[in-house]
């Protein structure tokens, strides 16, 4: 490593409650290097970051900038050394345009220069560096999830950042505003910054790291030039076991006689539209849908579950309509498990307690007077095998973080034996290990005959697991077909609405 | 834990004592001796039978239209239409009873039946308008509670009005064996028993019961009803319905066995007191049985005050208001200033 290091954590320790977020954590860091900081969802990435930037204070242990000793260290004093970072929610005001939103960045500007000229100026010449494509007088709340980041990045590099940390700034991108990231980072670099990139993906490390930092339980495990490791090194390093983590894709289907049908399907709702929908899924196979959110998935998941009724069209599934059904009651069929998007918001009430909302599917199973919980035993179960955290069936689903519902609401759907599955992005928000569960679980419920609709986002795993892949545009069927005649360049292209041409 | 225990306490204790600071405030501004008036409340509250007796037989309504607005909040739904419930349920409750001036006993069940059914009726307007059209429930409520009473004003001052009694807007007085039962000599009557008996099943049934649960689900996440096969718009008839037919009952009980007749003047803000109570019991029957004992004494006192004490009677209203304002605020305080009592 050359010279001395301009930012330096020397013994640092943090404790929330009982929990050592960060214990005995020593970390230089040096000019002209983009680290990768790599670990577990709760490894404690985010709070060593956090203390950088001067948001939190550590229990113990010191920060030193070049080779000064920090003392009241706070984010008002680290704008003024240069630290800079993007947090994974953006502080941004939605009323307000893109420039006015810039200009609110600046501490020190007192109301009468507000329309100050030359900070206008240099604003602008920011945010046209990185996004030449952003009318700086458009309305925040107009702007995609991935402009607003970029909004976000233009407010630290107007500041002047010589540090940027970036915590988990692609798990809300498209693939090609993940590569405008890549590229933002790659220049920061060679502008002589360092770069902190905060993630969980070994993608994003391969793509700019110089050199990668892997903690696991609030400690640093591993530290590696990028090209001295391997993949296989980095997961262990995470996980900290050697685990397969790796699942098989299953064998595709032998018969091929459809099991589901969506037929000329047309919808035109809030949640989304439809437009002329025509596929089949055999009984075993696994059908991954990508595609831009917003582009007709959340329709599509409620027809299919029987829970959105289409202007015109049916989704039929072993013989039997399913939206003929839903004209009477609106329910999910029995035979049917449903992962939606946001469990929080579609899929578990917050306030009732863990094992009411493992029996949400089941409610007319349940005895008419009812004294303690339902179903105690059964639930308590299900929480240990799904590894829900924490597992007190006593405890009401709001009190679980975002990862915990995902496995709450899989524990419930997946249990069982079905014969269609649809997961709406299940493994969002979960780690290495808790994703490999999820996969597991859903394709045993493939090998047993039923059919996986799968939402992802994650192109690698689609392309990876999928038996046939279908792109979404614009409500539309964009392509569709076995998952060997795609490659992420081309369901990138897809996504965005460019026809077949490959 | 045993801290715990004292904070428990000591919240609704603290919460009482800024009651009965409200209180003597109130008469301080009105310019009348505070302490003894206070001490004038609680002996013509509860300092004798008769006492007792009056503030009884006020609890029964305003137990009724508590339980009213209850069922409703239960599935989110505020409900101000107790009033009015209780004004169709005692004219439709008035009309079996007068058809049958020669009846059994038998006509009790009949007549509380109809004013149960008139309740209902009135309550499931507001449910379908809600379910079907999306018509606010408490505005729907709350003027369907001015059509409820005119109706009532328009048939004792016309069609039903009771020629013999010349001027005086009122019906025929109900047959003998169309009166409830009373306990001994007292004002307290057989309404009072099945509002308590209803108030214990409400509970079992709201906190314990699937189809408690199904309101808990459709109150708390919609989205989740379709998971589960939940019917909002059953639902949201039903517990109208329901809550009307509380209120119902309460207003046929109340001419039943207090006026013997059918005025234009049923109720001294039954239906007010009732949705009050509902809101400090946070939506607990049981809880409502304590408080609206409470408010049934502050209006059987006030009674009293007006007649012995020249305080207007309207001081009662003001007084609810002024407890209900001061619970309010409390809620709005930072958390460990709340008293967990109306947050459930």
């Amino acid at each position: 490593m050359s010279a001395a290091p301009r930012f330096s954590l020397q013994n640092i320790n943090k404790r929330f409650g009982e929990v050592n977020a960060n214990s005995n954590v020593n970390l230089d860091i040096y000019p002209n290097e983009v680290i990768a900081l790599l670990g577990e969802n709760g490894a404690g990435k985010s709070t060593l970051m956090k203390l950088l930037y001067g948001f939190y204070t550590p229990d113990a242990g010191e920060i030193v900038v070049e080779g000064e000793p920090l003392v009241a260290h706070s984010p008002k004093q680290s704008l003024r050394l240069g630290i800079g970072m993007l947090f994974q929610q953006f502080n941004l005001v939605p009323a307000l345009s893109v420039l006015e939103n810039l200009l609110l960045a600046f501490p020190a500007a007192p109301w009468w220069q507000w329309r100050r000229r030359r900070l206008t100026t240099d604003v602008l010449a920011c945010l046209q560096r990185i996004a030449p494509d952003i009318d700086p007088q458009r309305l925040v709340r107009d702007l995609s999830v991935g402009e607003q980041q970029v909004v976000e990045l233009a407010k630290i590099m107007a500041l002047n950042a010589q540090l940027v940390i970036l915590d988990e700034p692609t798990a809300v991108l498209t693939p090609q505003e993940v590569e405008r990231l890549y590229q933002f980072v790659a220049q920061c670099r060679a502008d002589g910054k360092v770069v902190v990139f905060i993630t969980h993906k070994l993608a994003d490390v391969r793509a700019c790291a110089t050199r990668i930092v892997v903690m696991r339980q609030g400690r640093i495990v591993g530290d590696w030039r990028t090209e001295t490791v391997t993949d296989n090194e980095l997961i262990q390093a995470m996980v900290g076991k050697d685990t397969g983590l790796i699942v098989n894709r299953i064998a595709p289907p032998k018969h091929l006689l459809p099991k589901l049908m969506v037929k000329r399907l047309n919808v035109s709702s809030r949640v989304g539209t439809i437009t002329a929908m025509d596929f089949e899924v055999s009984p075993g196979e696994v059908l991954g849908i990508a595609g831009v959110m917003g582009n007709g998935q959340r329709a599509l998941a409620m027809v299919l579950a029987g829970i959105l009724v289409p202007d015109s069209g049916e989704v039929i599934l072993d013989g039997v309509s399913i939206n003929a059904l839903a004209h009477e009651t609106i329910k999910v069929p029995d035979n049917v498990a449903y992962i939606p998007e946001s469990p929080l918001t579609n899929a578990v009430v917050a306030q009732l307690d863990l094992a009411t909302n493992l029996q949400l599917r089941a409610l007319d199973a349940l005895p008419f007077l009812q004294w303690g919980m339902p179903a105690l035993h059964e639930a308590q179960h299900k929480l240990a095998a799904h590894d829900v955290r924490p597992s007190d069936p006593h405890l009401s689903a709001g009190a679980l973080s975002g990862g915990n519902l995902q496995k709450l609401v899989i524990a419930r759907e997946l249990s069982r034996p079905v014969q269609l599955v649809i997961a709406c992005y299940p493994t969002m928000g979960l780690d290495l290990i808790a994703t490999r569960n999820v996969y597991e679980r859903l394709f045993a419920q493939a090998e047993q005959g039923a059919c996986i609709i799968w939402f992802s986002e994650e192109l690698d795993d689609l392309l990876r697991y999928a038996h046939r892949i279908m792109v979404l545009h614009g409500g539309r069927v964009q392509s569709i077909g076995p998952v060997a005649s795609f490659d992420r360049q081309r369901i990138g292209r897809l996504m965005t609405g460019h026809a077949q041409a490959c | 834990m045993l801290r715990d225990y004292v904070h428990r306490l000591l919240r609704p204790g603290l919460l009482v004592i800024l009651f009965i600071g409200v209180i003597l405030l109130f008469f301080i501004l009105i310019g009348k001796p505070p302490l003894q008036m206070f001490w004038s409340m609680l002996t013509y509250s509860m300092g004798d039978v008769f006492s007792l007796s009056e503030t009884l037989a006020k609890t029964t309504p305003i137990l009724f239209c508590a339980l009213a607005v209850i069922v409703p909040a239960r599935l989110g739904l505020i409900s101000v239409g107790g009033e009015g419930q209780l004004y169709v349920g005692a004219l439709t409750g008035t009309w079996a009873a007068l058809q049958f001036p020669d009846a059994g006993l038998w006509i009790l069940p009949v007549m509380l039946f109809a004013g149960a059914a008139g309740g209902a009726f009135w309550g499931g307007i507001t449910g379908v308008l809600k379910a079907w059209a999306g018509v606010h429930e408490t505005i729907s409520t709350l003027l369907l509670n001015y059509v409820g009473i005119l109706l009532v004003s328009h048939l004792v001052y016309g069609p039903w009005k009771d020629t013999a009694n010349l001027g005086w807007p009122a019906t025929r007085s109900f047959p003998v064996n169309a009166i409830l039962p009373k306990f001994h000599a007292t004002q307290i009557h057989l309404g009072l028993l099945i509002a308590m008996i209803l108030a214990i099943v409400l509970h079992v049934l709201l906190n314990h019961s699937r189809w408690g649960l199904s309101l808990k689900i459709l109150q708390r996440n919609p989205a989740v009803a379709a998971l589960s096969g939940l019917n909002p718009i059953r639902q949201t008839i039903l517990v109208m319905l329901v809550g009307g037919m509380l209120a119902g009952l309460g207003g046929i009980s109340e001419v039943s066995a207090i006026q013997g007749r059918l005025q234009p003047t049923i109720s001294s803000g039954y239906g007010l007191a009732g949705f009050l109570v509902a809101w400090l019991s946070a939506q607990q029957p049981m809880r409502a049985l304590l408080i609206a004992f409470l408010f049934g004494a502050l209006l059987a006192a006030a009674d009293s005050l007006q007649m012995f004490a020249h305080v207007p009677a309207a001081s009662a209203v003001v007084l609810q208001g002024l407890i209900f304002l001061t619970a309010l605020i409390i809620n709005q305080l930072p958390s460990q200033w709340r008293i967990p009592f109306w947050t459930k």
